[in-house]
């Protein structure tokens, strides 16, 4: 009982690095524009929210004035302008969130799960000092002289905001598990065939078409699309299943982006994965060697896309590999595998380098007969 | 304690989204794959049904302005779910009934709906509007 009152305690006490939480404050900037834009082309043309069909979610909840909800909506944008570059971080992040909030619950006409799911994540920020780090705040203070902040942070929001996201994939699979309408593909197939004619101009061959809108094809498509959503709510909780449950993520919303008309969720939930980042900055090392045209490549890929700073760059001495990729726990890495180690890391590169490893990693290891060391021993030898 | 506070709170949205039809705030997106239509007509103070797209000086689509309540005349999926679309074609009917000054004649506006859920149907349902002042 005494253990688990202290890992609660310890919980509160536990600091990290902001720097994902930094990434993730600049996509919610513009995220929150796109989200924000139907709204202020009514309120420019002088509609407001009340003058269409509204309704309140409860009789008891203050009606916003029109005009002061369009007023509203318009600070809301400057201020995600505003969140996005850092400037005044923690007050311009609290009022995107109260506009973001604000609108969301004027009216029930007005709820979406996306515009939940953005409403969240813009919460989880106004919790941390997302500003320390890739901000004017930043910059305004070095310039002034004055000692940087350290990106080190008591991370409990970082941790509840976990747990919110988690809950959000784990809401959305579980209602659908326990479904047979939805886990036994009736809704999934009802739905493409509706939009059946969203595929017909299409390149697909009428085969394509055909299959897609084939009935027993949802017996199986359903199910993995739910146990998918279940995988990506667990999974993201563990480090060793984080990737391929991040990697799972992107692929499931890109896949719901292609299939159905979701506003900014595509987008809010591919940016909310940097929550999942390790919070910890320059953990890792990577010696490459500047002189070889793959070794340039790779140190400007390293210096332009290395969002969530895990890397350290250093020149290799003479006698060692032309890359080395130290991880946090000291093991090294070198040659091809190193390069998808350094690739899979990167935001941009990671959905296209993460199944490559993956492939690599298996097959050193099977040549290997599965020994530990199959990682430095197979890279050797390329 | 507001981090428990948070996260029950959120626990009690999913489990509300199991008995309240618009599941806000619960997660359960394309919960549903159901069609309804609805004949919507002004029920006049003589006793007159006229359909809302004939003979009306106010145009449906715009009153409600949302794409979930849009073209009722026409069989749509119920992207929200049929529950919340009903509930809201509900609220609607009021909303629009006390919200068209110009008109006069209407006493109130009734709603004939049909619906498939999961394609499983059809299941009807009548909603009428409050009934409105005689002016």
């Amino acid at each position: 009982m005494s253990t688990i009152a202290a890992r609660w305690d310890a919980l509160f006490e536990r600091t990290g690095s902001i720097r994902a939480v930094a990434v993730l404050r600049i996509a919610l900037g513009p995220i929150t524009l796109v989200h924000l834009a139907p709204f202020l082309r009514d309120a420019r043309n002088g509609i407001h929210y009340d003058d269409r069909f509204w309704e309140p979610y409860a009789p008891w909840m203050p009606k916003i004035p029109g005009s002061l909800w369009s007023v509203l909506l318009a600070v809301g944008a400057v201020s995600a302008v505003l969140m996005a570059l850092g400037v005044l971080t923690r007050l311009t992040t609290a009022v995107t969130f109260l506009a973001v909030a604000t609108n969301l619950l004027a009216s029930q006409t007005h709820f979406r799960h996306n515009r939940t799911f953005l409403t969240i994540l813009l919460f989880g920020l106004t919790l941390l000092p997302a500003g320390r780090v890739l901000s004017v705040d930043a910059w305004w203070r070095r310039w002034r002289g004055l000692p940087m902040l350290s990106d080190r942070v008591v991370i409990w929001p970082l941790i509840l905001l976990r747990i919110q996201v988690s809950l959000v994939y784990l809401a959305s699979g579980f209602s659908k598990l326990i479904d047979p309408d939805w886990f036994g593909g009736l809704v999934l197939w009802d739905r493409v065939v509706r939009y059946k004619y969203t595929l017909d101009p299409t390149p697909l061959p009428e085969w394509g078409i055909d299959f897609l809108t084939w009935r027993p094809l949802y017996w199986f498509v359903a199910p993995v699309a739910v146990l998918t959503e279940l995988f990506i709510g667990l999974g993201l909780w563990s480090q060793r299943t984080r990737l391929a449950a991040i990697w799972a993520a992107v692929l499931f919303h890109l896949s719901i982006e292609l299939s159905a008309s979701v506003e900014v969720f595509s987008l809010v939930a591919v940016a909310a994965l940097a929550i999942w980042v390790t919070p910890s900055t320059r953990d890792r090392t990577v010696r490459v060697r500047t002189t070889t045209p793959g070794g340039r490549a790779l140190a400007l890929a390293v210096r332009l896309l290395d969002w969530f700073g895990r890397f350290r760059l250093e020149e290799p001495a003479s006698d060692e590999p032309w890359l080395t990729l130290i991880d946090r726990d000291g093991t090294r890495t070198i040659g091809q595998l190193a390069v998808l180690g350094v690739l899979t890391r990167l935001p941009l590169t990671f959905p296209l380098a993460a199944p490559l490893l993956a492939v690599d990693t298996w097959q050193a290891r099977s040549r290997t007969g599965g020994s530990d060391d199959a990682r430095t021993s197979m890279a050797g030898v390329r | 304690m507001g981090f428990v506070a948070v996260v029950l709170v959120q626990v009690g949205f999913a489990i509300n989204g199991y008995r309240e039809p618009h599941k806000f705030f619960a997660f359960q997106p394309f919960n549903e794959s159901s069609t309804w239509r609805a004949d919507i007509v002004r029920v006049t103070w003589d006793g007159e049904r006229i359909p809302i797209d004939e003979d009306w000086d106010y145009d449906w689509d715009s009153l409600v302005d949302t794409n979930a309540l849009a073209g009722p005349q026409q069989l749509r999926h119920a992207y929200m779910g049929v529950g919340a679309t009903v509930d809201f074609l509900d609220d609607a009917l009021d909303w629009v009934a006390t919200h068209t000054p110009a008109d006069h004649d209407t006493r109130y506006l009734e709603a004939r709906v049909t619906y498939f859920q999961n394609t499983r149907g059809p299941h009807y349902e009548t909603l009428r509007s409050v009934e409105r002042t005689r002016t």
